[in-house]
Protein backbone atom coordinates (compact mmCIF):
# COMPACT_ATOMS: atom_id res chain seq x y z
CA UNK A 1 0.00 0.00 0.00
CA UNK A 2 1.76 3.41 -1.54
CA UNK A 3 -1.00 5.79 -0.08
CA UNK A 4 -0.57 6.40 2.93
CA UNK A 5 -1.17 10.22 3.05
CA UNK A 6 -4.59 9.49 1.37
CA UNK A 7 -5.42 7.11 3.79
CA UNK A 8 -4.76 9.18 6.44
CA UNK A 9 -6.63 12.32 4.92
CA UNK A 10 -9.94 10.45 3.69
CA UNK A 11 -10.18 8.98 7.90
CA UNK A 12 -9.24 12.53 9.15
CA UNK A 13 -11.94 14.44 7.01
CA UNK A 14 -14.53 11.87 6.91
CA UNK A 15 -14.25 11.66 10.68
CA UNK A 16 -14.34 15.39 11.20
CA UNK A 17 -17.33 15.72 8.59
CA UNK A 18 -19.32 13.02 10.16
CA UNK A 19 -18.52 14.22 13.83
CA UNK A 20 -19.93 17.86 12.63
CA UNK A 21 -22.90 16.42 11.99
CA UNK A 22 -23.41 14.34 14.93
CA UNK A 23 -22.66 17.50 17.16
CA UNK A 24 -25.11 19.35 14.86
CA UNK A 25 -27.76 16.49 16.10
CA UNK A 26 -26.68 16.44 19.75
CA UNK A 27 -27.30 20.38 19.78
CA UNK A 28 -30.61 20.01 18.20
CA UNK A 29 -31.31 17.51 21.05
CA UNK A 30 -29.92 19.80 24.03
CA UNK A 31 -32.60 22.97 23.25
CA UNK A 32 -32.88 22.79 26.94
CA UNK A 33 -29.24 23.57 27.63
CA UNK A 34 -27.87 27.13 28.86
CA UNK A 35 -26.26 29.18 26.12
CA UNK A 36 -22.34 29.00 28.27
CA UNK A 37 -23.40 25.22 29.41
CA UNK A 38 -23.55 24.09 25.18
CA UNK A 39 -20.51 26.86 25.14
CA UNK A 40 -18.41 24.36 27.55
CA UNK A 41 -20.06 21.11 25.90
CA UNK A 42 -19.17 21.54 22.13
CA UNK A 43 -16.07 24.24 22.38
CA UNK A 44 -13.32 21.45 22.79
CA UNK A 45 -15.23 18.65 20.19
CA UNK A 46 -14.73 21.85 17.14
CA UNK A 47 -11.60 22.46 18.44
CA UNK A 48 -10.63 18.77 17.98
CA UNK A 49 -12.44 18.44 14.47
CA UNK A 50 -10.91 21.71 13.38
CA UNK A 51 -7.29 20.43 14.01
CA UNK A 52 -7.99 16.66 12.57
CA UNK A 53 -9.17 18.41 9.52
CA UNK A 54 -6.23 20.53 9.73
CA UNK A 55 -4.26 17.35 9.98
CA UNK A 56 -5.70 15.73 7.38
CA UNK A 57 -4.77 18.17 4.78
CA UNK A 58 -1.45 18.32 5.72
CA UNK A 59 -1.65 14.62 4.91
CA UNK A 60 -3.31 15.54 1.39
CA UNK A 61 -0.19 17.89 0.64
CA UNK A 62 2.43 15.29 1.20
CA UNK A 63 0.58 13.27 -1.46
CA UNK A 64 1.98 15.64 -4.00
CA UNK A 65 4.52 15.50 -5.74
CA UNK A 66 4.56 19.72 -6.72
CA UNK A 67 2.81 20.97 -3.88
CA UNK A 68 3.69 24.54 -4.83
CA UNK A 69 1.28 23.74 -7.73
CA UNK A 70 -1.74 23.50 -5.46
CA UNK A 71 -3.62 25.75 -6.37
CA UNK A 72 -3.69 24.62 -9.78
CA UNK A 73 -6.26 21.69 -8.81
CA UNK A 74 -8.89 23.78 -8.74
CA UNK A 75 -9.06 24.61 -12.38
CA UNK A 76 -10.85 22.06 -13.56
CA UNK A 77 -13.70 22.11 -11.73
CA UNK A 78 -15.94 21.33 -14.95
CA UNK A 79 -15.12 17.75 -15.62
CA UNK A 80 -12.54 16.68 -12.39
CA UNK A 81 -14.50 15.16 -9.78
CA UNK A 82 -10.58 15.54 -7.55
CA UNK A 83 -10.88 19.22 -8.35
CA UNK A 84 -14.67 19.42 -6.86
CA UNK A 85 -13.50 17.35 -4.18
CA UNK A 86 -10.87 19.53 -3.37
CA UNK A 87 -12.89 22.95 -3.11
CA UNK A 88 -15.42 21.06 -1.09
CA UNK A 89 -12.76 19.74 1.27
CA UNK A 90 -11.26 23.07 1.80
CA UNK A 91 -14.97 24.56 2.15
CA UNK A 92 -14.98 22.42 4.35
CA UNK A 93 -12.10 22.97 6.09
CA UNK A 94 -12.27 26.71 6.11
CA UNK A 95 -16.26 26.91 7.71
CA UNK A 96 -14.69 23.84 10.48
CA UNK A 97 -12.30 26.22 11.17
CA UNK A 98 -14.72 29.91 10.91
CA UNK A 99 -17.36 27.91 13.52
CA UNK A 100 -14.57 26.68 15.75
CA UNK A 101 -13.13 30.41 15.88
CA UNK A 102 -16.45 31.74 16.14
CA UNK A 103 -17.58 29.82 18.85
CA UNK A 104 -14.44 30.56 21.16
CA UNK A 105 -14.48 34.14 20.57
CA UNK A 106 -18.51 34.93 20.94
CA UNK A 107 -17.82 31.92 23.89
CA UNK A 108 -21.75 30.36 22.39
CA UNK A 109 -22.17 27.93 19.50
CA UNK A 110 -23.61 28.99 16.30
CA UNK A 111 -25.83 25.98 15.39
CA UNK A 112 -26.83 26.92 11.73
CA UNK A 113 -22.83 27.46 10.77
CA UNK A 114 -22.90 23.75 12.03
CA UNK A 115 -25.52 22.68 10.08
CA UNK A 116 -24.03 24.78 6.70
CA UNK A 117 -20.38 22.70 7.40
CA UNK A 118 -22.32 19.66 7.96
CA UNK A 119 -24.04 19.92 4.59
CA UNK A 120 -21.21 21.24 2.78
CA UNK A 121 -18.98 17.78 4.21
CA UNK A 122 -21.75 15.66 3.39
CA UNK A 123 -21.36 16.64 -0.45
CA UNK A 124 -17.79 16.39 0.17
CA UNK A 125 -17.95 12.65 0.65
CA UNK A 126 -19.75 12.15 -2.08
CA UNK A 127 -17.20 14.19 -4.38
CA UNK A 128 -14.57 11.58 -2.65
CA UNK A 129 -16.68 8.86 -3.30
CA UNK A 130 -16.97 10.07 -7.13
CA UNK A 131 -13.12 10.67 -7.00
CA UNK A 132 -12.39 7.14 -7.03
CA UNK A 133 -15.19 5.31 -8.17
CA UNK A 134 -15.00 7.28 -11.51
CA UNK A 135 -11.48 5.82 -12.13
CA UNK A 136 -10.47 2.62 -14.27
CA UNK A 137 -9.30 0.70 -11.01
CA UNK A 138 -10.71 -2.64 -10.47
CA UNK A 139 -12.98 -2.35 -7.20
CA UNK A 140 -12.77 1.30 -6.99
CA UNK A 141 -15.25 1.85 -10.19
CA UNK A 142 -18.32 -0.22 -7.64
CA UNK A 143 -20.94 1.70 -5.29
CA UNK A 144 -19.01 0.16 -2.71
CA UNK A 145 -16.62 3.46 -2.64
CA UNK A 146 -19.80 5.47 -1.85
CA UNK A 147 -20.73 3.70 1.17
CA UNK A 148 -17.44 2.81 2.69
CA UNK A 149 -16.90 6.56 2.45
CA UNK A 150 -20.32 7.52 3.99
CA UNK A 151 -20.69 4.47 6.50
CA UNK A 152 -17.06 5.50 7.82
CA UNK A 153 -18.20 9.15 7.83
CA UNK A 154 -21.16 7.97 10.43
CA UNK A 155 -19.42 5.58 12.21
CA UNK A 156 -16.30 7.62 12.97
CA UNK A 157 -18.33 10.39 13.53
CA UNK A 158 -20.60 9.12 15.70
CA UNK A 159 -18.04 7.60 17.93
CA UNK A 160 -15.68 10.60 17.68
CA UNK A 161 -18.90 13.03 18.83
CA UNK A 162 -19.92 10.76 21.81
CA UNK A 163 -16.27 10.37 22.58
CA UNK A 164 -15.43 14.47 22.76
CA UNK A 165 -18.44 15.51 24.71
CA UNK A 166 -18.56 12.24 27.12
CA UNK A 167 -16.00 13.83 29.65
CA UNK A 168 -18.22 16.42 30.10
CA UNK A 169 -21.58 14.29 30.60
CA UNK A 170 -19.53 13.70 34.03
CA UNK A 171 -19.11 16.90 35.26
CA UNK A 172 -22.00 19.75 35.86
CA UNK A 173 -23.57 19.93 32.56
CA UNK A 174 -26.93 19.55 34.43
CA UNK A 175 -29.56 20.55 31.84
CA UNK A 176 -28.10 17.85 29.22
CA UNK A 177 -30.07 14.67 27.78
CA UNK A 178 -26.58 12.23 27.66
CA UNK A 179 -28.68 8.80 26.96
CA UNK A 180 -30.71 10.68 24.32
CA UNK A 181 -27.39 12.06 23.01
CA UNK A 182 -25.34 8.90 23.20
CA UNK A 183 -28.91 6.81 21.65
CA UNK A 184 -28.90 9.47 18.79
CA UNK A 185 -25.64 8.94 17.94
CA UNK A 186 -25.81 4.99 17.91
CA UNK A 187 -28.65 5.28 15.59
CA UNK A 188 -26.24 7.28 13.23
CA UNK A 189 -23.14 4.55 13.49
CA UNK A 190 -26.45 1.85 12.76
CA UNK A 191 -27.03 3.75 9.98
CA UNK A 192 -23.66 3.71 8.92
CA UNK A 193 -22.59 0.30 9.36
CA UNK A 194 -25.94 -0.85 7.66
CA UNK A 195 -24.75 1.15 4.69
CA UNK A 196 -21.57 -0.22 4.84
CA UNK A 197 -23.07 -3.71 4.80
CA UNK A 198 -25.07 -3.29 1.99
CA UNK A 199 -21.98 -1.78 -0.15
CA UNK A 200 -19.82 -4.96 0.69
CA UNK A 201 -22.70 -6.85 -0.38
CA UNK A 202 -23.12 -4.81 -3.77
CA UNK A 203 -19.10 -4.93 -4.45
CA UNK A 204 -19.22 -7.98 -5.45
CA UNK A 205 -20.81 -7.40 -8.85
CA UNK A 206 -18.23 -5.23 -10.22
CA UNK A 207 -15.00 -6.77 -8.09
CA UNK A 208 -13.82 -8.65 -11.35
CA UNK A 209 -13.76 -5.92 -14.11
CA UNK A 210 -10.22 -5.02 -15.38
CA UNK A 211 -10.30 -1.79 -17.22
CA UNK A 212 -6.52 -0.99 -17.50
CA UNK A 213 -3.68 -2.88 -19.08
CA UNK A 214 -1.87 -5.13 -16.90
CA UNK A 215 -4.26 -5.09 -14.22
CA UNK A 216 -5.76 -8.00 -12.26
CA UNK A 217 -9.43 -8.23 -11.20
CA UNK A 218 -9.71 -6.52 -7.46
CA UNK A 219 -10.98 -10.20 -6.32
CA UNK A 220 -7.68 -11.69 -7.58
CA UNK A 221 -5.71 -8.90 -5.23
CA UNK A 222 -7.91 -8.91 -2.02
CA UNK A 223 -7.81 -12.78 -1.79
CA UNK A 224 -4.37 -12.18 -0.22
CA UNK A 225 -5.74 -9.44 2.03
CA UNK A 226 -8.59 -11.79 3.54
CA UNK A 227 -7.76 -11.73 7.23
CA UNK A 228 -7.19 -8.16 7.00
CA UNK A 229 -10.55 -7.87 5.79
CA UNK A 230 -12.05 -10.45 8.56
CA UNK A 231 -10.57 -8.88 11.42
CA UNK A 232 -12.04 -5.37 10.21
CA UNK A 233 -15.58 -6.63 9.69
CA UNK A 234 -15.02 -8.89 13.23
CA UNK A 235 -13.76 -4.97 15.05
CA UNK A 236 -17.00 -3.17 13.21
CA UNK A 237 -19.27 -5.81 15.16
CA UNK A 238 -17.19 -5.57 18.31
CA UNK A 239 -17.48 -2.09 18.32
CA UNK A 240 -21.16 -1.63 17.04
CA UNK A 241 -22.01 -4.22 20.37
CA UNK A 242 -19.84 -1.56 22.41
CA UNK A 243 -21.71 1.09 21.39
CA UNK A 244 -24.75 -0.40 21.51
CA UNK A 245 -24.31 -1.39 25.32
CA UNK A 246 -22.95 2.46 26.43
CA UNK A 247 -26.24 3.57 24.56
CA UNK A 248 -27.99 1.52 27.21
CA UNK A 249 -25.77 1.29 30.21
CA UNK A 250 -27.01 2.98 33.34
CA UNK A 251 -23.22 2.97 34.19
CA UNK A 252 -21.56 6.17 34.77
CA UNK A 253 -18.38 4.74 36.57
CA UNK A 254 -16.63 2.93 33.16
CA UNK A 255 -18.60 5.08 30.69
CA UNK A 256 -15.78 7.43 29.01
CA UNK A 257 -13.45 5.28 29.41
CA UNK A 258 -15.51 2.42 27.22
CA UNK A 259 -16.29 5.28 25.17
CA UNK A 260 -13.08 5.96 24.21
CA UNK A 261 -12.23 1.75 24.11
CA UNK A 262 -15.37 2.09 21.36
CA UNK A 263 -13.60 5.04 19.17
CA UNK A 264 -10.05 2.96 19.21
CA UNK A 265 -11.66 -0.19 18.11
CA UNK A 266 -13.92 2.15 15.22
CA UNK A 267 -10.47 3.32 14.30
CA UNK A 268 -8.84 0.18 13.80
CA UNK A 269 -11.83 -1.40 11.74
CA UNK A 270 -12.18 1.90 9.30
CA UNK A 271 -8.80 1.64 9.18
CA UNK A 272 -7.96 -2.11 7.81
CA UNK A 273 -11.66 -1.11 6.16
CA UNK A 274 -9.65 1.78 3.97
CA UNK A 275 -6.07 -0.11 3.94
CA UNK A 276 -8.10 -2.65 1.76
CA UNK A 277 -9.72 -0.14 -0.10
CA UNK A 278 -5.64 1.34 -1.34
CA UNK A 279 -4.16 -1.56 -2.19
CA UNK A 280 -7.18 -2.47 -5.18
CA UNK A 281 -5.03 -0.48 -7.54
CA UNK A 282 -2.05 -3.10 -7.35
CA UNK B 1 -5.45 18.71 -37.40
CA UNK B 2 -3.92 15.42 -38.54
CA UNK B 3 -4.31 13.07 -35.76
CA UNK B 4 -1.09 11.38 -35.06
CA UNK B 5 -1.18 7.55 -34.20
CA UNK B 6 1.01 4.40 -33.92
CA UNK B 7 0.77 1.09 -35.48
CA UNK B 8 2.01 -2.10 -34.39
CA UNK B 9 2.83 -5.21 -35.83
CA UNK B 10 2.13 -8.29 -33.26
CA UNK B 11 2.84 -10.50 -36.28
CA UNK B 12 6.16 -9.48 -36.16
CA UNK B 13 6.75 -8.09 -32.83
CA UNK B 14 9.12 -10.70 -30.85
CA UNK B 15 8.81 -8.74 -27.30
CA UNK B 16 12.78 -7.80 -27.70
CA UNK B 17 12.06 -4.63 -25.81
CA UNK B 18 14.58 -2.51 -27.91
CA UNK B 19 11.84 0.22 -28.21
CA UNK B 20 11.20 0.29 -24.72
CA UNK B 21 15.25 0.67 -23.94
CA UNK B 22 15.34 2.71 -27.40
CA UNK B 23 12.56 5.44 -25.52
CA UNK B 24 14.05 5.09 -21.84
CA UNK B 25 17.45 5.99 -23.41
CA UNK B 26 15.84 8.85 -25.93
CA UNK B 27 13.92 10.33 -22.64
CA UNK B 28 16.32 9.79 -19.84
CA UNK B 29 14.15 7.35 -17.48
CA UNK B 30 15.28 5.91 -15.08
CA UNK B 31 14.69 2.45 -13.54
CA UNK B 32 10.88 2.08 -13.16
CA UNK B 33 9.74 4.76 -15.54
CA UNK B 34 8.79 3.64 -19.07
CA UNK B 35 7.02 5.61 -21.57
CA UNK B 36 6.90 2.64 -23.98
CA UNK B 37 6.16 -0.92 -22.38
CA UNK B 38 5.88 -4.10 -23.98
CA UNK B 39 3.00 -6.62 -22.61
CA UNK B 40 2.75 -10.69 -23.41
CA UNK B 41 -0.18 -12.21 -23.39
CA UNK B 42 0.14 -16.19 -23.36
CA UNK B 43 -3.00 -18.05 -24.20
CA UNK B 44 -4.25 -21.63 -25.20
CA UNK B 45 -2.91 -24.70 -23.66
CA UNK B 46 -0.85 -27.33 -25.67
CA UNK B 47 -0.89 -28.42 -28.51
CA UNK B 48 -2.65 -25.00 -29.26
CA UNK B 49 -0.63 -22.06 -27.23
CA UNK B 50 -0.04 -18.76 -28.04
CA UNK B 51 2.23 -16.00 -27.11
CA UNK B 52 1.40 -12.44 -28.10
CA UNK B 53 3.97 -9.27 -27.26
CA UNK B 54 2.24 -5.80 -27.74
CA UNK B 55 4.17 -2.26 -27.83
CA UNK B 56 2.23 0.49 -26.16
CA UNK B 57 3.03 3.76 -25.10
CA UNK B 58 0.53 6.58 -25.02
CA UNK B 59 -1.89 6.51 -27.23
CA UNK B 60 -3.01 9.79 -27.77
CA UNK B 61 -6.55 8.54 -28.05
CA UNK B 62 -9.44 10.76 -28.90
CA UNK B 63 -11.06 10.36 -26.09
CA UNK B 64 -8.56 11.01 -23.53
CA UNK B 65 -9.52 10.16 -19.90
CA UNK B 66 -6.59 11.48 -18.11
CA UNK B 67 -7.81 14.73 -19.63
CA UNK B 68 -11.21 15.78 -18.30
CA UNK B 69 -9.76 13.94 -15.03
CA UNK B 70 -7.20 15.76 -14.44
CA UNK B 71 -7.66 18.72 -11.99
CA UNK B 72 -5.03 20.97 -13.23
CA UNK B 73 -5.91 21.17 -16.88
CA UNK B 74 -2.28 19.92 -17.14
CA UNK B 75 -2.76 17.68 -19.48
CA UNK B 76 -3.74 19.07 -23.21
CA UNK B 77 -4.07 17.72 -26.83
CA UNK B 78 -2.34 19.60 -28.81
CA UNK B 79 -3.85 21.29 -31.72
CA UNK B 80 -1.77 20.45 -34.73
CA UNK B 81 -1.06 16.83 -34.57
CA UNK B 82 -3.70 15.37 -31.38
CA UNK B 83 -0.41 14.62 -29.07
CA UNK B 84 -1.25 14.37 -25.89
CA UNK B 85 1.22 16.35 -23.60
CA UNK B 86 1.69 17.23 -19.94
CA UNK B 87 1.89 21.13 -19.22
CA UNK B 88 4.49 20.96 -16.10
CA UNK B 89 3.88 24.55 -15.20
CA UNK B 90 0.26 23.15 -13.81
CA UNK B 91 0.56 20.03 -13.24
CA UNK B 92 0.45 19.11 -9.18
CA UNK B 93 2.04 15.26 -9.70
CA UNK B 94 -1.13 14.05 -7.82
CA UNK B 95 -1.21 10.70 -9.76
CA UNK B 96 -4.83 10.83 -10.54
CA UNK B 97 -4.17 10.63 -14.05
CA UNK B 98 -2.16 7.03 -13.36
CA UNK B 99 -5.58 5.46 -12.55
CA UNK B 100 -7.54 7.27 -15.26
CA UNK B 101 -5.64 5.63 -18.10
CA UNK B 102 -6.37 2.27 -19.70
CA UNK B 103 -2.71 1.83 -20.83
CA UNK B 104 -0.66 2.89 -18.05
CA UNK B 105 0.92 5.88 -20.50
CA UNK B 106 1.05 8.72 -17.73
CA UNK B 107 4.15 8.16 -15.43
CA UNK B 108 5.62 9.71 -12.42
CA UNK B 109 8.90 11.62 -12.30
CA UNK B 110 10.22 11.16 -8.66
CA UNK B 111 12.77 13.88 -9.06
CA UNK B 112 10.34 16.88 -10.60
CA UNK B 113 7.46 15.19 -8.76
CA UNK B 114 5.67 15.74 -11.61
CA UNK B 115 4.14 13.52 -14.38
CA UNK B 116 5.79 12.93 -17.79
CA UNK B 117 4.68 10.48 -20.61
CA UNK B 118 5.36 9.54 -24.34
CA UNK B 119 5.42 13.12 -26.53
CA UNK B 120 5.63 11.38 -29.60
CA UNK B 121 9.31 12.48 -29.48
CA UNK B 122 8.45 16.02 -31.34
CA UNK B 123 12.03 17.04 -30.92
CA UNK B 124 12.90 14.45 -33.51
CA UNK B 125 9.53 14.68 -35.58
CA UNK B 126 10.47 18.39 -36.14
CA UNK B 127 14.03 17.36 -37.49
CA UNK B 128 12.07 15.46 -39.83
CA UNK B 129 12.92 11.87 -38.47
CA UNK B 130 10.44 9.28 -36.93
CA UNK B 131 10.20 8.83 -33.17
CA UNK B 132 12.99 6.60 -31.52
CA UNK B 133 10.72 3.81 -30.81
CA UNK B 134 10.32 3.34 -34.29
CA UNK B 135 13.77 4.05 -35.78
CA UNK B 136 14.64 1.46 -33.21
CA UNK B 137 12.61 -1.82 -33.44
CA UNK B 138 14.53 -4.00 -35.12
CA UNK B 139 11.69 -6.19 -36.73
CA UNK B 140 10.01 -3.13 -38.46
CA UNK B 141 7.22 -3.54 -36.25
CA UNK B 142 6.41 0.02 -35.17
CA UNK B 143 4.90 2.64 -37.76
CA UNK B 144 3.94 6.14 -36.64
CA UNK B 145 2.14 8.84 -38.82
CA UNK B 146 -1.46 10.43 -39.55
CA UNK B 147 -3.98 7.68 -38.29
CA UNK B 148 -5.73 7.66 -41.06
CA UNK B 149 -3.14 6.53 -43.21
CA UNK B 150 -2.52 4.15 -41.16
CA UNK B 151 -5.76 2.50 -40.80
CA UNK B 152 -6.40 2.87 -44.46
CA UNK B 153 -3.20 0.41 -45.27
CA UNK B 154 -3.72 -1.73 -41.77
CA UNK B 155 -7.17 -1.36 -40.87
CA UNK B 156 -9.52 -0.71 -37.56
CA UNK B 157 -7.90 -3.28 -35.22
CA UNK B 158 -6.92 -1.11 -32.29
CA UNK B 159 -7.52 -3.66 -29.36
CA UNK B 160 -6.39 -7.53 -28.77
CA UNK B 161 -7.70 -10.06 -26.45
CA UNK B 162 -5.51 -8.98 -23.11
CA UNK B 163 -6.11 -5.36 -23.53
CA UNK B 164 -8.53 -2.81 -22.38
CA UNK B 165 -11.34 -2.28 -24.63
CA UNK B 166 -10.67 0.72 -27.25
CA UNK B 167 -14.15 1.81 -26.23
CA UNK B 168 -12.98 3.68 -23.53
CA UNK B 169 -10.56 5.91 -24.36
CA UNK B 170 -10.53 5.38 -28.70
CA UNK B 171 -6.71 4.94 -28.78
CA UNK B 172 -5.16 6.33 -31.87
CA UNK B 173 -3.43 2.94 -32.48
CA UNK B 174 -3.75 0.44 -34.53
CA UNK B 175 -3.02 -3.58 -34.33
CA UNK B 176 -2.04 -6.44 -37.07
CA UNK B 177 -3.07 -9.53 -35.83
CA UNK B 178 -2.70 -11.78 -38.37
Amino acid sequence: MDEWALFIFTLAVQASIGSTFVLYLFNLRSSELKEDEAYHLFRMPLIVISVLSLLGLAASFSHLGAPMNAFNTIRNIGSSWMSREIVLTGAFIGLTCLTAGLTIVQKKVTPWLMLVTAIVGLIDVYAMGALYATTLVSGWNSINTYTSFFGTTLILGAVLAVSLVAPKFSKETSGINAKGIIRGAFAVAVLGFTIQVVGSAMFFTAVHEVTMIDAVPASSILANYKGMIASGWIASIIGMFLFGYLAVSKSKKTFVSLTFTALAIFVVAQGLSRYVFYVMPG
Amino acid sequence: MTQIGFFIDVTKCIGCKTCVVACKDKNNLEVGRNFRRVYSFEQGVFPNPSLTHVSLSCNHCDVPTCIPNCPTTAIFKRAEDGAVLIDHDKCVGCRYCEWNCPYDAPQFNEQLGKMTKCDTCFDLRDAGEEPVCVTSCPLRAIEFGPIKELRKKYGNVSEIKGMPSASITKPNLVIKTK
